[in-house]
């Protein structure tokens, strides 16, 4: 046929349903994330110490071998604190994961003036944003909250149903904590990667964000006496809430209520930015 | 022979400083770098309105006090008896609190809470039914004692976050940001040699981080001593060591430039991404002090630290992984720290040199 025969022909094939076009982003932006070996590699990593951790849970409710190895039984205890460590860990693997995945996933779209190509199918702003963070999200909870539940149910499957009862809560404070945790990540990150929209200077821009906001936090509590300077580390923040969860007692500098509403206010600030910098079109005065 | 190369890397310098300072992707380094002095202002300001009040109240009050009529406040005194020392109290507040003795009784007890100051120091009693209960002597602002906290800062966050990370805005930018901007090869078919373009973007932004960091460094010290009276600050600066303190900033904060940005150099050119290298060299220079004597030797924070003029004192009760962090174990001496120093940096612009001969640009990949 020739070519000026050809006309317009609609999609004929099935359509996603409304609810479900955000995980169409996911899928495609999924695959971008293993062609990297370097990312590839420090996911891999990421699942090193929760294995240790299940090592760990399987050593506390092996006496016999415990003692074998001279390793007294009480020396490992299975509670709140470990599960606490354990976040911790995982939440550090979990922001070096950002720096290296965020920053691509909005700032090649901008920087290419791709938006306009997604804003003109039925999708919305909410939804294109949805899409790219649930790439985050999801890869963040694979490595936060979700092995943590194995390890909780492992831990339960040894110590018995009296043991899971009464620490339920702390399997609802590795889902919270975990989540809000991926929250500020995602948010963060999308909204540098957006604004810099130079996927490098994003990802180091991330790492100059936690650093140099503690680093200047620490400065304004030692120069001006005071405690206002926590607001800035964000990874103080994030511990005093964990801390708070997991009923772990640490030293307040501010309150933990102060800290939530801090972190509440950093993922809203995000958003905006976020809000302002994905449109369909963006008059460059 | 020498002369033109010179000449060619003036040329180099020329471009690449218009291209450092005015750089959009470059403004947010001039925000880390007036960071501190916004730190360094309130810190002025605070410091003033504080001694305005203690002036204000020691001027007030009926009697003048001396340091030792303040410290002779002790808990259980009567409010008669601190009258009868101090005079009545400059600031003075009270209120009555209505307590649940037992289940059906209730007693008032009267709070009040006098103020006092000298001018320098101010001291706080808080009496319940007049008798002294708590008593606070508040040291007022001092310049020896506040010049550690700046040593700190110095240390702990201008040279270690705010230097690091302009350094690494300016000098990673130098290869990197012309790959992306696809510009590179400009000067690779202009005909300079690659060692001598190197040079000249080297020395580009050297000028540029220095000049930077400097103004910055020399603000903060400005804005430091600005809440001082003159004869407190002249005392600091001509008899206390202040000046030679000033100038060793100065010089470190030069010599970090140095360091800091040939190892940048490197980095912009051996990586795509400056994530990793970041990274590595942060924590390398992070754990500096638990490496051994020989691996020290390859950081900047280590002859950074020797040459620093005030030692900051670990607090009290720290753990001691922490305290060692914030210790200066094994300094060296000021010309040994000096020629370290710059003896890294030239293996590092050596290591750049070599790179730089055998770089091919290969703007697809990016």
């Amino acid at each position: 046929m020739a070519v000026y025969r050809r006309s317009y022909k609609p999609y004929t094939g099935v359509l996603t349903a409304t609810w479900w076009r955000w995980l169409v982003l996911f899928r495609y932006s999924r695959r971008n994330l293993f062609r990297s070996k370097v990312q590839t590699v420090l996911l891999t990593i990421c699942f090193f110490y929760p294995l240790l951790c299940l090592a760990f849970i399987y050593l506390a409710h092996n006496v016999g071998f415990l003692a074998q190895i001279g390793v007294s039984g009480n020396l490992i205890s299975i509670d709140n604190t470990f599960f606490f460590r354990f976040l911790s860990a995982q939440g550090v693997l979990a922001f070096l994961l950002t720096a290296f995945v965020g920053p691509g996933l909005i700032s090649p779209d901008l920087a290419n003036g791709a938006l306009p190509l997604y804003f003109c199918r039925p999708f919305s702003r909410a939804e294109y944003l949805a899409g790219k963070s649930s790439v985050l999200a999801i890869t963040l909870s694979q490595i936060t909250w979700i092995p943590g539940l194995i390890l909780f149910a492992v831990q339960a499957g040894f110590a018995g149903p009296r043991w899971a009862w009464n620490h339920l809560w702390v399997a609802g404070s590795l889902i919270l904590g975990s989540l809000i945790w991926i929250a500020i990540l995602s948010l963060l990150a999308m909204a540098l990667s957006a604004w810099v929209k130079w996927r490098i200077v994003a990802g180091a821009l991330l790492l100059a964000v936690m650093f140099f906001g503690a680093g200047f936090g620490q400065a304004i509590n030692a120069v001006l006496r005071t405690q206002t300077g926590y607001f800035l580390n964000l990874a103080y923040l994030m511990t005093e809430v964990w801390s708070n969860l997991f009923g772990i007692d640490s030293e307040h500098g501010i309150s933990v209520a102060d800290a939530w509403i801090a972190l509440l206010l950093y993922c809203g600030i995000c958003l905006f930015l976020l809000m302002r910098k994905v449109r369909a079109y963006e008059v460059i005065r | 022979m020498k002369t033109f190369w010179w000449r060619q890397i003036k040329a180099v310098v020329r471009l690449e400083l218009k291209k450092t300072f005015f750089a959009k992707r470059g403004l947010w380094i001039y925000l880390v770098a007036a960071l501190p002095v916004f730190l360094f202002m309130a810190y002025a300001m605070a410091v003033s309105r504080e001694q305005g009040r203690m002036t204000e109240m020691a001027h007030e009050g009926g009697k003048e006090l001396t340091y030792q009529d303040l410290l002779a406040v002790k808990p259980g005194m009567t409010n008669d008896e601190v009258v009868a020392l101090l005079g009545k109290p400059d600031v003075h507040f009270y209120w009555t609190e209505h307590r649940h003795t037992s289940a059906q009784r209730i007693e008032d007890i009267l709070h009040e809470k006098y103020n006092y100051s000298d001018g320098q120091h101010s001291l706080y009693v808080e009496f319940v039914n007049g008798k002294a209960e708590t008593v606070m002597l508040g040291e007022g602002s001092n310049l020896i004692r506040d010049s550690i906290v700046f040593a700190g800062v110095f240390q702990f966050f201008f040279l270690r976050l705010g230097l690091f990370f302009g350094c690494l805005g300016i000098f990673m930018n130098l290869f990197r940001g012309e790959v992306l901007d696809r510009s590179l090869h400009f000067y690779f078919l202009a005909p300079i040699r690659r060692e001598v373009l190197m040079l000249g973007k080297f020395l580009a932004g050297l000028i540029a981080t220095c000049t930077i960091f400097v103004t910055s460094e020399v603000l903060q010290t400005t804005a430091f001593l600005w809440a001082y009276r003159p004869s407190v600050r002249n005392l600091y600066l001509y008899h206390n060591h202040g000046l030679e303190h000033a100038a060793a900033y100065v010089g470190i904060t030069v010599l970090a430039c140095i360091g800091y940005g040939a190892f940048f150099l490197i980095a912009g050119m051996f990586f795509r991404n400056p994530i990793a290298p970041t990274a590595v060299i942060l924590i390398w220079e992070g754990i500096n002090p638990f490496l051994p004597a020989v691996l020290k030797q390859f950081s900047v924070i280590y002859y950074l630290k020797s040459l620093s003029p005030v030692d900051v004192p670990t607090p009290p009760g720290m753990h001691p992984v922490l305290a060692l962090l914030i210790s200066n174990s094994n300094p060296v001496s000021a010309p040994v720290a000096v020629l370290g120093l710059l003896t890294v940096a030239l293996i590092a612009l050596c290591v750049s040199s070599l790179r730089v001969r055998r770089m091919e640009i290969n703007y697809t990949t990016e």
